[in-house]
Formats: C-alpha cells, sequence, structure tokens
C-alpha cells in the first residue's frame, strides 16, 4: 500500500443522465452523480468532506450540494489523464486522513468530442499558432485521433504484426460485452466486416476504434474501510494505485509509441501489492483508441509484450475467457464518460452487482486510464 | 512576437501558420533558408526540441541553434482524414508522421511525409528532410525517403 495511515474503499458509484447534446446545465448533470453515488453509498452531504473533481470545480459543487465545509478540495486540469486522476486524489486524501470521505468526480462535456467534424466556417486569413503547436499544426496535426490513436496503433502494427483483424475482435468483444449491459448506448452485434467496413478516421485508425463522445458526470465515493464496513454495499477496497507522467504534453513526442507512461504506472502500481497480474480476475482498460486497450493490457502483464493482439484473437478477453475485458463494452460503447465507466465497472464487478456481465467469483479487478504522457491505474479487492 | 511567412497571398489557402516567439523564431528562419536548426545545450551537447529555455540533460541556460543533417528515421506516420483545418481537408490524402533525426536518440520532429510509396512505408526506414513551398510564401520541413542505398 502506498499509504499506511488508511485503509481506502469504495462505497458509492453514480452516473448522470448521458447522451449527445443534452439540454442539462454542468450543474444538473453534477448534481444528478453526486446524488446518485451517494443514495448508492446510503449516505448523505454531511458524511463527505472531500471533494475532487475533472471538469466543474470541487468548491462550486461543495455549494451546490451542500458537501460543507471541505477537509479537501481539488479541481484537476483537463490535461490529466481522465477520471483516474480526480479519483486518486481522492483515494489518496482519504488514505492520508485529510478528509474521511471524499467524492471523486468527472463531468464532460461532448461539444463535438476528438473526433467530430471540422467547424463549419472558415478561418478568416491563415491561422497562426504559438507556443508548441506550432511545430504540429502547420503539418496538418490537430485531431487526438492522429496523433494519438493512430500513431501508436500504427507503431504496434508495424512493430508487433498486429492486425487488423486483431483490432476488429476486441471491438465484437466490447459490443458483445456491451449488449449486456442496459446502460451501454451501442449494443448490436458487430461482425468482422462491420468492423473493416467502418471508414478511417486517420489511417489505421476507424471509426469502431474511437470512443463515442457524450455529456456525462460520473461520482465514485471513497471512504475509511472501517467507515465502508457500516455502510450497506459490500465495500470493494483499494488495493493499490499509481500515477505516472512520463514527458511534457505532447503525444507526438513519446520514447516509444507502444510501450510508454501505462508501461512506468504498472510497474508503480505492482510494486505496492503483494498481488500479482495472475491474481486479476477482471480488467477494465481505457480504451479512448482501442489500441491504448492493448498497451494497458501489455503493461500491467496480464499478456506478453507484444503479444495483446493474439492474445485477444484467442478469446482471452471475452465473457467466459481467462482475462475478462471491458465488461461494459468500453467507452467505445458505453460511452466517452471519460475514464469513470471503467472505475465504476470494476467496482460492479468485485460486488457481483454485474449481473449478465458478472465475471464469476470475481476479486481482484484493476481499472485505468490514458496512456503515452501520461495515465492512471487502480487496483480493487472485494472484501 | 515576431512573424515568418508574412509575404502571403490574400486569395490563397495556407496551412496554419507558425507565430514564433524569441524562443522558436531562429527554427522558422532556417526553415525559409532551407536549414534544419534544433536547439542545442552548449553545456553539454544536448538536442532540445521542442525548444526550451534551459536543457533537462544538465540544467544549463546557455542553448543555442545548431544545424542538423536532416537524416532521419521513420518512427510511425497516418493519413488524416478529417483535419479540422481548410488546408489540409483539400490535400487529402497527407502523411503525418513522426521521425527521429539521426543526431539524437529520442530526438523526435513531427511532419509530413512526401514523394514516398505507401506500400513501401516501414518503421526505422532512413528519410531525409525537404523543404518544400506547400502554399506560395510558405516553406516547411517535410521529409522523404532516403534514395536506396542512401
Amino acid at each position: 500500500m502506498v499509504n499506511p495511515l488508511n485503509r481506502v474503499a469504495v462505497v458509492g458509484v453514480g452516473f448522470s443522465d448521458v447522451g449527445r447534446g443534452l439540454p442539462h446545465s454542468d450543474d444538473q448533470l453534477v448534481h444528478q452523480a453526486i446524488t446518485a453515488a451517494m443514495a448508492d453509498a446510503g449516505i448523505s452531504p454531511a458524511d463527505i468532506d472531500g471533494i475532487s473533481t475533472m471538469g466543474g470545480g470541487a468548491m462550486r459543487m461543495g455549494g451546490l450540494l451542500g458537501i460543507l465545509p471541505l477537509n479537501y478540495f481539488y479541481t484537476s486540469t483537463l490535461l490529466g489523464p481522465a477520471f483516474v486522476d480526480p479519483a486518486i486524489m481522492a483515494i489518496s486524501s482519504v488514505a492520508s486522513g485529510l478528509a474521511h470521505t471524499c467524492v471523486a468526480v468527472r463531468l464532460i462535456r461532448q461539444r463535438g468530442g476528438a473526433n467530430a467534424a471540422a467547424p463549419q466556417e472558415a478561418p478568416v486569413g491563415p491561422q497562426r499558432v504559438e507556443g508548441d503547436a506550432q511545430f504540429s499544426a502547420p503539418f496538418g496535426a490537430a485531431a487526438a485521433g492522429a496523433t494519438i490513436g493512430a500513431f501508436q496503433m500504427q507503431r504496434h502494427m508495424q512493430q508487433y504484426g498486429t492486425t487488423y483483424e486483431q483490432f476488429a475482435a476486441n471491438a465484437i468483444n466490447a459490443r458483445y460485452h456491451a449488449s449486456l449491459h442496459p446502460e451501454a448506448i451501442f449494443r448490436d452485434p458487430l461482425t468482422e466486416k462491420d468492423y473493416l467496413d467502418s471508414r478511417f478516421v486517420s489511417e489505421p485508425l476507424r471509426l469502431l476504434d474511437c470512443d463515442y463522445p457524450v455529456d456525462s458526470s460520473a461520482a465514485v465515493i471513497f471512504t475509511t474501510a472501517e467507515r465502508a464496513a457500516d455502510l450497506q454495499h459490500k465495500p470493494v477496497l483499494v488495493e493499490s494505485y499509481a500515477l505516472s507522467a512520463i514527458r511534457d504534453f505532447d503525444m507526438s513526442l513519446i520514447e516509444d509509441f507502444t510501450w510508454n507512461s501505462p508501461a512506468h504506472c504498472a510497474e508503480m502500481l505492482w510494486s505496492r501489492t503483494d498481488l500479482k497480474p495472475a491474481d486479476v480476475d477482471t480488467a477494465q482498460l481505457y480504451d479512448g483508441f482501442s489500441v491504448i486497450t492493448f498497451q494497458w493490457l501489455e503493461a500491467l502483464g496480464l499478456c506478453g509484450r507484444g503479444e495483446s493482439g493474439p492474445f485477444i484473437e484467442a478469446g482471452h478477453t471475452r465473457l467466459g475467457g481467462s482475462m475478462p475485458l471491458n465488461t461494459d463494452g468500453g467507452a467505445c460503447n458505453f460511452g466517452r464518460r471519460h475514464g469513470a465507466n471503467f472505475c465504476i465497472e470494476a467496482v460492479r464487478q468485485l460486488r457481483g452487482e454485474a449481473a449478465e456481465r458478472q465475471v464469476p467469483n470475481a476479486e481482484v479487478a484493476v481499472w485505468s486510464n490514458a496512456v503515452g504522457v501520461f495515465s492512471g491505474a487502480v487496483l480493487l479487492t472485494a472484501s | 512576437m515576431t512573424q515568418v511567412f508574412e509575404d502571403l497571398d490574400p486569395e490563397g489557402l495556407y496551412p496554419p501558420l507558425p507565430a514564433p516567439d524569441e524562443l522558436t523564431r531562429f527554427f522558422w528562419e532556417g526553415v525559409v533558408a532551407h536549414r534544419l536548426l534544433i536547439l542545442r545545450c552548449n553545456d553539454c551537447g544536448f538536442y532540445i526540441h521542442w525548444p526550451r529555455p534551459a536543457c533537462p540533460n544538465c540544467l544549463s541556460l546557455s542553448l543555442a541553434p545548431a544545424e542538423v543533417s536532416g537524416r532521419a528515421t521513420l518512427v510511425t506516420w497516418t493519413f488524416p482524414n478529417q483535419p479540422f483545418d481548410p488546408y489540409y481537408r483539400s490535400h487529402i490524402p497527407y502523411a503525418l508522421a513522426v521521425v527521429e533525426l539521426v543526431e539524437q536518440a529520442g530526438l523526435k520532429m513531427v511532419t509530413d511525409l512526401v514523394d514516398y510509396d505507401k506500400e513501401a512505408l516501414r518503421i526505422d526506414m532512413p528519410v531525409h528532410v525537404v523543404f518544400r513551398e506547400v502554399a506560395p510564401g510558405v516553406t516547411l520541413p517535410l521529409f522523404a525517403p532516403a534514395p536506396s542505398g542512401a
């Protein structure tokens, strides 16, 4: 464990309404998510003394929901590894004793998303670009699909021989898992032909390799294991956690396009526990672009380095296999709730609440976010 | 803020252009002169790109532009289909790439590939810089596969 002061548990999880172009205000989405998590935990604002968030503001949320006074408040910039950033801040606030109960929040508005259509109005005169972006924008490097997903996917295919058919197998499995989840957005079965026919966003990256931007808020409540024991759910315990940044923020200049921040993050994660990769029963691994999932399987040691393609193709990551992966369908099918769904699905699996998606006897789960320059991962156990 | 590429055709279609400052202007002035210049530490020789005011290797503040050979290897590439920018939307397909300059392990640049055979692209293949006028009055450092045997 990173900090021996307090063992940390997850006691409540919740989502807001989720969809494209929702009429809800930011405050309304956050209100929905946090009240849902409190209801799930069976606690009230008076029981919470910490808020950490990416999106919106922690203090504003405290005022909005009457979660005051705050002993811990953290508002992330958007330049962080998605929900795992405020989640780990929340975990460490409870572990350190700064707060006894901290809600971690992600608020994201779709607004066109990472792979949206271009703005309709042409700029007047050429755009002038300052700072680091002056070294990439003039070459047509603007969208994350190209500079993150496609660059990494190309390298993985070239370096390891990973095939489009293996990416298709991953997409098919994820869609199958989503079909079992009532809250998933895309649930119709996918075939290999569907995948191969889907258009290139930035070759080799296809539309079906990309997560689905939505408006969403999510909340996860962490507290001490001691307090968790008195609440209604079987607590899910935090066994280990790790954050990583391996360079400053530019995904185009990373040292290695197939082995990067997740590798460092996983090394730290495993160094803080006696559990091993072989102990993991289910993994919820970020799929902003599908190749990110492939890299996490390898980085975490759930399969050999470079071997994620054949591992997936052999069926190991499908429900019923040895390493059920993204059992909610991942962000590609469940929506880009920006990292929070990986945590919440891991919790639901360990509670035994995953219904038709349930991994039998799930006792250890790992969830992760991001890739490239930064990342984070958390290892959870059933109590 | 000083400008480069100021002599533009008002009717022309241009890619996003740099707005360099004192730290970065050298790079674009080099490009105009068909020279590839990378910031280098005067004390330890470390090359620094994107430019920064201090050397991350030895913390020195004594840095200066140094001309590099223009030789590199291909790290990765992609063919964007939905760029936001109107110039690039009208230039599909184009090959956005990352290359690693031979002068230093890990010294990478973002660029576009030119004069390439798509099916022949391979990671680690040798490439070299070519300075191309991509729009009236605007030159960019692009990269082409090195001739066989080079």
